[in-house]
């Protein structure tokens, strides 16, 4: 049977740390069972965090071999023996604090979505047609992966990353509040616009397949271009 | 009116539901949970939630939702509290189409209903393949905005470790501890509401989240709380064993056409269509699960000997099995390494649902002044056996009505720092004797942990027995006396003990319910029996389980 070489790298008290181990056995396995496994193995306990163990709640978003993927979706197998060369190095989401292992904090992005008064003011205005996008964007985990691969995200400036529009461009759509459209405007121009540079790593990485780049559009058509056509006319 | 100050324990639906309600009218919220809420089980469930809208011309109503549901419960559940679930259900989707989840809408775009098990009417609303999810993004939209004006104050990372009680045996708050850095703290309130969802630890890796550990509902009943029909766990017919854990392959497979089969003289043999020639492998949840136990183990005829029978989609056109049938097809393919449209999948039932829990009444109050228990965690409405989409449907009325309740009462206020202090210093002792007494050449916990569901899984199967559930009472006795290492982590001793009590409740509860209806099933009474058309209701008392049969709609009296 092969033998499978594990690294964690993670962080104690700011200071980088190593734990290896060796793992053989059936390799059909995602990661997080790979994780179990190992702390049996070992009688240890490498803290991360999971819930559903069917890529439903997001819990498990890490880096596996440098990826942001969830650990209970990415199959050991497929990541390892092909590209690895039977190596995997498990690291927490490097944009996020790391509070203990492999559990970061997260709760940057639930502060800005606060800050961007992420919520309906009135009652949800449902058009029939809007609910298939409106649904896509709801399945959004707040897991961080896309945050984690926007080579502009820091989870410092007042850039929010992406998961803003992916959440206003539904808020937006259903909210009847005048006042609070023009807001959401400000806040997308404020936290997203400026910031954004298109590389679209972020529809690629996210493991709800949302559709990002829509949002985005959405959002500054929205935002922006529906301004700029509004300012063209008068011009004229 | 006076705002309260409230503890809510759990941030699934019915936590989320509550918070929001509590919110709005002003009352100040500190909402615990060990991930943030859409980690929570709720996100799990698909299906859909159960109403008697009306929207397909059926001639539903609110009446019939109604004896439905006792129907499916087999007449053990509350019926007061069941009668309002059934008439606020529309009200409950109203609001939630109000928030803002997107529904599926039928071509008139009204909100689209399906069928569900156990229900003639198409009752069931739902949100594409995802209901759990897209409500619980609603609700938690709506939350954020009280917490922006910080009527709501969210804990992440905490887990629940006991009750403050007074004198009077009466709740006056809450310790609770962070699993990471091990920081214990005391809460004060004028109330507390459970909604720590499902006790799915207790029987290992079921179908739910890993999450919803049955710790609370453990402390709970050491702390002299009463639960309620622990007995009563639903199985879901058809669930597969994958080297991550039990995964369930949804009813809607049976729906779109899905036969069972097993081996019989070499030929395949569609017990089902035998059995019941009318609805075959569409039969009632409990059914269907009975009749893949006798098969394999009455008949000795699981395939190759094993516990399996077969779930056949592969006859289906192609097309269904993966657009309608997506996650079926998905989960076979990813976890099973079998593709569905060639192969029969080999299911067995499995454990999926906790009928029982923490005893409450109509008004969702517990056995303990100023305490509530809402969803999954909490035992009223379902009885014997709970219908599919009913569950959704209880967890968020259970969080309208505590929170309703909470309103409604009148705070009488007192000064409780000393017993405030004396539970913190009780826990913090605890807490310091652990840390002194802790070596890796005690047994694991891992260990232990699997120990216990083998033992609870071996004797709460779908058919019980008092010899094998006292032999169980006999193993658990020796687990208590192991001397376990937690991995340097508190909380996974704490609940690692407390689940053992739990276990042996589950047990006791069983060995008194000597009868058979819905989900309990005992070999030597194959019978319902009037005399047990009531709540099985256990309670620890200096250190012994005692079980008495209740009036089903009894109130709590406070
Ligand atoms: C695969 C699957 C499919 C399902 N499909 C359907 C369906 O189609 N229709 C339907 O009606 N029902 C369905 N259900 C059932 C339904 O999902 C649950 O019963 C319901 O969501 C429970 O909600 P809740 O608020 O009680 O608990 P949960 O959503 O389970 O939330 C519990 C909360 O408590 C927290 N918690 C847990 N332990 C502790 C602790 N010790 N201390 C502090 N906090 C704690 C958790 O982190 C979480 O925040 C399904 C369930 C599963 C598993
Ligand atoms: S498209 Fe914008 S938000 Fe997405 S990864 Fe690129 S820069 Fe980041
Ligand atoms: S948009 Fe996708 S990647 Fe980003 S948080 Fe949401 S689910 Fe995760
Ligand atoms: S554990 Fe839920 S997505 Fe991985």
């Amino acid at each position: 049977m092969e033998t499978l070489k594990i690294t964690i790298l993670t962080q104690e008290n700011g200071e980088e740390v190593i734990k290896e181990y060796e793992y053989t056995g059936n390799l059909n396995i995602p990661v997080t069972t790979l994780l179990e496994k190992v702390n049996h193995g070992n009688n240890t306990k490498i803290h991360y965090s999971s819930s559903c163990l069917q890529g439903l709640c997001g819990s498990c978003a890490m880096l596996i071999n440098g990826w942001p993927k969830l650990a209970c979706k990415t199959f050991v197998n497929e990541e390892v023996m092909t590209k690895y060369f039977h190596k995997i190095t498990i690291e927490p989401l490097s944009k996020f604090p790391v509070i203990k292992d492999l559990i970061i904090d997260r709760s940057k992005i639930y502060e800005n979505m606060k800050e961007a008064q992420q919520w309906l003011d009135e009652k949800a205005k449902i058009n029939p047609e809007h609910i298939p996008f409106e649904y896509e964007v709801s399945q959004c985990l707040m897991c961080g992966c896309c945050l984690e691969s926007c080579p502009n995200y820091n989870g410092e400036d007042n850039f929010m990353g992406v998961v803003l529009p992916v959440s206003s461009s539904k808020i937006t759509a259903q909210e009847t509040s005048d006042e609070k459209l023009k807001l959401h405007k400000q806040i997308h121009k404020k936290h997203f616009y400026n910031g954004c540079v298109k590389s679209l790593v972020c529809q690629d990485v996210c493991p709800m397949e949302i559709p990002t780049q829509r949002a985005i559009s959405q959002m500054n058509y929205k935002s922006v271009w529906h301004l700029f056509h509004l300012f063209n006319r008068q011009e004229k | 009116m006076d705002t309260k100050n409230v503890l809510v324990i759990g941030a699934g639906l019915s936590g989320l539901t509550c918070s929001v309600k509590l919110a709005e009218n002003g009352n100040n919220v500190r909402l615990f949970s060990p991930s943030p809420s859409e980690r929570s089980q709720s996100v799990m469930a698909m299906g859909g939630i159960n109403a008697a809208l009306n929207n397909k011309g059926q001639d539903d109503s609110t009446s019939q939702h109604y004896t439905d549901t006792i129907n499916g419960g087999q007449e053990i559940n509350n019926h007061k509290a069941v009668k309002k679930l059934t008439d606020d259900a529309p009200e409950i989707i109203e609001w939630l189409d109000s928030i803002g989840t997107s529904f599926t809408r039928d071509e008139n775009g009204n909100i689209d209903q399906r069928y569900f098990g156990g229900q003639k009417k198409q009752r069931t609303a739902y949100a594409g393949a995802r209901t759990g999810k897209q409500v619980l993004t609603a609700i938690n939209t709506m939350l954020r905005k009280y917490e922006h004006e910080n009527l709501v104050k969210r804990y992440i990372g905490w887990r629940f470790l006991s009750l403050i009680l007074n004198d009077m045996s009466e709740c006056v708050g809450a310790v609770l501890i962070n699993e990471f850095t091990e920081e214990i703290q005391s809460f004060e309130a004028d109330c507390v509401v459970i909604a720590t969802g499902g006790m799915n630890k207790v029987f290992g890796k079921i179908s739910g989240s890993l999450q919803n550990d049955a710790g609370t509902t453990a402390r709970l009943l050491q702390q002299e709380i009463q639960l309620a029909n622990l007995e009563m766990i639903q199985f879901h017919p058809t669930t597969i064993k994958t080297p991550v854990k039990s995964m369930l392959i949804t009813e809607a497979a049976r729906g779109e056409g899905g036969r069972l089969y097993t081996i019989k003289d070499g030929e395949k043999w569609y017990f089902m269509e035998e059995w019941y020639p009318e609805l075959g492998a569409l039969m009632p949840r409990d059914v269907v699960s009975r009749s893949i136990y006798k098969v394999c183990n009455q008949l000795n005829l699981g395939i190759n000997g094993e516990n399996i029978v077969y779930l056949d989609v592969s006859f289906l056109p192609e097309e269904t099995v993966k657009v309608k049938l997506d996650e079926v097809y998905e989960v076979c393919t990813q976890y099973l390494n079998l593709d569905p449209t060639v192969d029969p999948i080999p299911v067995y039932p499995g454990i999926h649902y906790f009928m029982g829990g923490i005893l409450t009444d109509d008004a969702h109050k517990t056995s303990i002044k100023n305490l509530y228990a809402i969803g999954e965690c909490s035992a009223q409405y379902h009885g014997a056996n709970r219908l599919g989409g009913n569950s959704l449907l209880g967890a968020i009325h259970g969080g309208y009505i505590a929170a309703e309740e909470i309103n409604r009462q009148t705070v009488t206020s007192s000064n409780n720092n000393e017993i405030i202090r004396k539970e913190l210093e009780k826990q913090m002792e605890k807490y310091a004797q652990w840390k002194d007494n802790q070596t890796s050449e005690y047994t694991s916990s891992y260990t232990v942990e699997e120990e216990l569901a083998s033992i609870m899984n071996n004797a709460m199967g779908i058919y019980r027995d008092e010899e094998t559930l006292r032999e169980a009472m006999g193993q658990l006795e020796q687990l208590e006396n192991e001397k376990i290492y937690s991995h340097e982590s508190y909380y996974e001793y704490v609940l690692i003990k407390s689940l053992i009590h739990l276990s042996k409740a589950f047990l006791i509860s069983a060995i008194n319910r000597k009868e058979s209806r819905g989900a309990h099933q005992r070999i030597e009474y194959p019978e319902k029996s009037d005399k047990y058309r009531k709540t099985t209701v256990i309670q620890e008392k200096n250190n012994e389980m005692i079980v008495s049969f209740n009036d089903t709609d009894e109130k709590m009296g406070w």
